[in-house]
């Protein structure tokens, strides 16, 4: 296989080599998928664009109104160790320390994460559960939007080809609001999880549920929320969660695999999300 | 892998059968499929392009009819196609029944597909999910061929 590697220095550099060879073009972040994919034959692009020089793409830090910044080429690794990050919210920390190993995490960045739209990576179901956006640049110019739907399929996102990633956004997290990120390993520490759950939840002063967000990975083909069940507790007092997340069982859509067969994914589904909300509410 | 796909259309079942057994006009109905010509009794040679992600297959290959009963209204169809560029073939046996209940018709399809080489490093929860949308898309523009005609 041979191909055509770019290494642009700006991402105005960038968009231009993808406007140039349109579908014949792959975008390369960090590599860990894209690299796997182009070994195994499955990918073969005729040009490879690498963004690992585009320096705007990088870092992590808080926004001025209280919440936080990622750059798309920031690591798994960097969000991991990032002070900032820990201070905003430790279960987004707590999301990306779950990927694979810390090698991996070195080199994956969030943006090709969120990319390459694999329903069982752990960062999709906390950013969306955070209410995390997106910036997009095309030559047609910038768009924002939200985590939660940009994964449309199996590794499919609702990106157009020439659309790039430029950084992920998270709001700032209203006082009182608690996040928890549970994945379910039944087989090895690094290993895609059978199921995970990202949820936040905030109890108004009368100890019902103000607010509630739930959203699942590795349990259907794109991360999944589970808007039902935060509708059905919205405002309900907290008893009212063990009755409501026997619904979860009709949101998901597993698949029999070696993590587990469908109908046990099904069932772990309402265990782990019974377990991240009996962790917001203790 | 096995599943089951099933589509009721409104329209009595020799229609139906008729439509499902006319292969070149059925195959259109597969989003993707590129070209479906005879190259013998009961035999067709034909293309499917599938994109999963940022992956694009070009499955090149042979359809065989390899039982039809008009009186039952079912038939059994052997797909083989492979992948030259990417390394990998698919093996899809197909059994399809029609029944007729209060003038429609259920159309029921059971396939065992096997995925073979470099095309099973999808991994089957992909793979199931492609074929499912390819035979519900199948289904329902069949559907709607019937009842146009």
């Amino acid at each position: 296989m041979t191909f055509d590697y770019h290494e642009p220095r700006s991402l105005a550099e960038a968009l231009d080599l993808l406007g140039r060879h349109g579908d014949d073009a792959h975008l390369l972040a960090g590599g860990t998928a894209t690299v796997i994919l182009m070994r195994q034959g499955l990918l073969r692009p005729g040009h490879v664009v690498a963004l690992r020089a585009v320096a705007e793409l990088g870092g992590v830090s808080r926004t001025a109104d209280g919440g936080l910044r990622i750059g798309a080429m920031a690591t798994h690794r960097q969000v991991e160790r990032s002070a900032d990050a820990l201070a905003y919210s430790p279960a987004l920390v707590d999301a990306f320390a779950s990927v694979a190993t810390v090698r991996i995490r070195n080199q994956a960045t969030v943006g090709g994460n969120l990319a390459h739209a694999d329903p069982a990576q752990d960062p999709p179901p906390m950013l969306a559960a955070l209410g995390a956006t997106v910036t997009v640049r095309s030559p047609r110019g910038e768009r924002t939007l939200p985590v939660d739907g940009l994964a449309v399929d199996h590794f499919t996102t609702s990106l157009a080809h020439d659309e790039v990633i430029t950084e992920v956004l998270l709001p700032p997290i209203e006082p009182g609001t608690r996040e928890a990120y549970l994945k379910f390993l039944p087989r090895t520490a690094d290993d895609y999880a059978t199921v995970s759950v990202a949820a936040t939840m905030r109890l108004a002063d009368d100890g019902t549920i103000a607010h509630a967000r739930i959203v699942l990975g590795a349990v259907g083909p794109t991360p999944i929320r589970a808007r039902r069940v935060e509708d059905a507790i919205r405002g309900q007092p907290t008893r009212r969660i063990g009755d409501a997340i026997a619904m979860i069982a009709d949101d998901v859509d597993p698949v029999d695999d070696l993590r587990g067969s469908a109908v046990y994914k099904r069932e772990m589904a309402r265990v782990w999300t019974g377990r991240a909300l009996a962790q917001l509410t203790r | 892998m096995k599943f089951t796909h099933a589509a009721t259309v409104a329209a009595p079942r020799d229609k139906v059968w008729a439509r499902l057994m006319d292969i070149p006009a059925a195959a259109r109905c597969v989003p993707g499929v590129a070209s479906v010509r005879p190259s013998g009794t009961d035999k067709y040679q034909g293309t499917l392009a599938v994109q999963v992600g940022p992956v694009r297959l070009v499955l090149d290959g042979d359809l065989v009819v390899t039982a039809r009963d008009p009186s039952s209204g079912t038939a059994s169809i052997r797909a083989d196609a492979k992948d030259s560029r990417v390394g990998g073939a698919i093996r899809a046996a197909m059994d399809l029944a029609l029944s007729e209940k209060e003038g429609q018709t259920e159309l029921r399809i059971a396939t065992d597909l096997a995925v073979m080489g470099r095309l099973g490093e999808f991994g089957q929860a992909v793979i199931k999910r492609k074929a499912d949308q390819l035979m519900q898309d199948f289904a329902e523009c069949l559907a709607r061929q019937v009842i146009a005609r």
